[in-house]
């Protein structure tokens, strides 16, 4: 990895996404920080992109390099951590018990992809296909749920989920903005974490770790 | 082409991430509404954001004159950032005059009032901020808000006949 992808790159790449994640258009709390369960799900997918060797934290931080160069990969840890907690906070709905599904979904994902111990392609390939659901539920799915001004099907079927979830299903309609605007991180996201330094090839366990430091 | 070490490349990508980092920190800590709130709020932090006087003159004249839209809409040109204190308390003092009733008060624009007033206490220095203009009735921030919170507030003074005869201040 080059040093200007990795202490120039990579650090502002995941910034803006850690912004752009926190942008609610219409809202009244314009800027969202992540919640606290967001930074588990955060602290899981670094977990995730270690195991898997999609990330090798030992190329960015180990006692034989520089300070400089440590800092460097300090800032691009902690900045993926920080957008990956802001990306789950972004695809999490706001309220109701969608937010509780999503929040379980995505748990139960992390979970089940850290004991697949997949390598490093087929674990971009999971959370790609992960955001991507998500996004479709919460920007498409869940919005023409709750759409006022939908169609006629929308509202039959926003008065049926009503009445069977007691309300708790529809959401605050998002701007028409925020859907376009959280694709475009998603995808910065994904081109970020592809971009990271990589392991060997193969998972990185516990023991390839101790190798290594060895 | 020039050669740059990486040492230089690393330092520079240092400063910038932090100071990236800095910056998205500050908005998240600010929530500026608008982009000039952003740029105002950034200026004023060095020490560089003006108020328009000619945008600020002409809404303490449509104040004076009850013109309370168009006052609005001056004081907003004057501040667009929101960052000063005087301007901020006019803009209060427009919706209290606004809102003010003999019989009762409108509680939206109360509301938004007192989010100005607030905002005017929290730029001015150590929270005190005097307005002494002649024939003005309300000169600092603190009676404003009072003014404000009593409009708002639900209580037996309410049903008090004595109240129509109160005046605007």
């Amino acid at each position: 990895m080059t040093a200007a992808r990795e202490s120039i790159y990579l650090p502002v790449l995941f910034l803006t996404v850690a912004l752009l994640a926190g942008f609610r258009p219409g809202a009244p709390l314009l800027l969202a920080p992540p919640s606290l369960f967001a930074l588990v799900l955060g602290v899981l997918l670094a977990v995730v992109l270690v195991r898997s060797g999609a990330l090798d934290p030992l190329r960015v931080m180990n006692s034989s390099r520089e300070p400089l160069a440590n800092m460097n990969g300090f800032t691009v840890l902690a900045t993926l951590f920080v957008s990956s907690a802001q990306m789950f906070s972004l695809l999490t709905p706001d309220a109701g018990l969608p937010r509780v599904l999503f929040s379980v979904y995505f748990l139960t994902q992390m979970l089940t992809t850290m004991a697949a111990g997949p390598d490093r392609v087929r674990a971009l390939r999971s959370l790609a296909v992960i955001f991507g659901a998500a996004f479709v539920l919460k920007f498409v799915v869940l919005d023409a749920v709750s759409d006022p001004a939908g169609g006629r099907l929308a509202r039959v079927l926003q008065l049926l989920f009503e009445g069977v979830t007691f309300g708790t299903l529809t959401q605050e309609v998002h701007h028409p903005a925020a859907g376009y605007l959280a694709f475009v991180t998603i995808g910065l996201f994904l081109i970020g974490v592809s971009l990271l330094p990589a392991g060997g090839g193969a998972p990185l366990t516990s023991r390839t770790l101790t190798l290594r430091e060895g | 082409m020039v050669h740059v070490s990486e040492a230089t490349i690393r330092a520079a990508g240092l400063g910038i991430t932090i100071a990236y980092a800095i910056l998205i920190g500050w908005i998240f800590a600010r929530q500026p509404a608008t982009l000039a709130e952003v740029t105002g709020g950034l200026s004023s932090a060095v020490g560089a954001y003006r108020v328009d006087p000619q945008a600020f003159d002409d809404g303490l004249r449509y104040f004076r004159n009850d013109q309370f839209a168009e006052a609005r809409a001056a004081f907003e040109r004057a501040d667009p950032a929101h960052r000063d204190a005087t301007t901020q308390f006019y803009v209060a003092y427009v919706f209290y005059r606004q809102g003010w009733g003999r019989l009762y008060s409108d509680d939206d624009l109360y509301r938004q009032g007192l989010e100005a007033v607030n905002r005017a206490i929290s730029l001015a220095p150590g929270g005190r901020l005097v307005v002494e203009q002649p024939g003005q009735q309300i000169r600092t921030a603190d009676e404003l808000k009072a003014e404000l919170e009593a409009g708002l507030r639900r209580d037996a003074s309410d049903f008090d006949p004595r109240r129509v005869l109160r005046p605007r201040k």
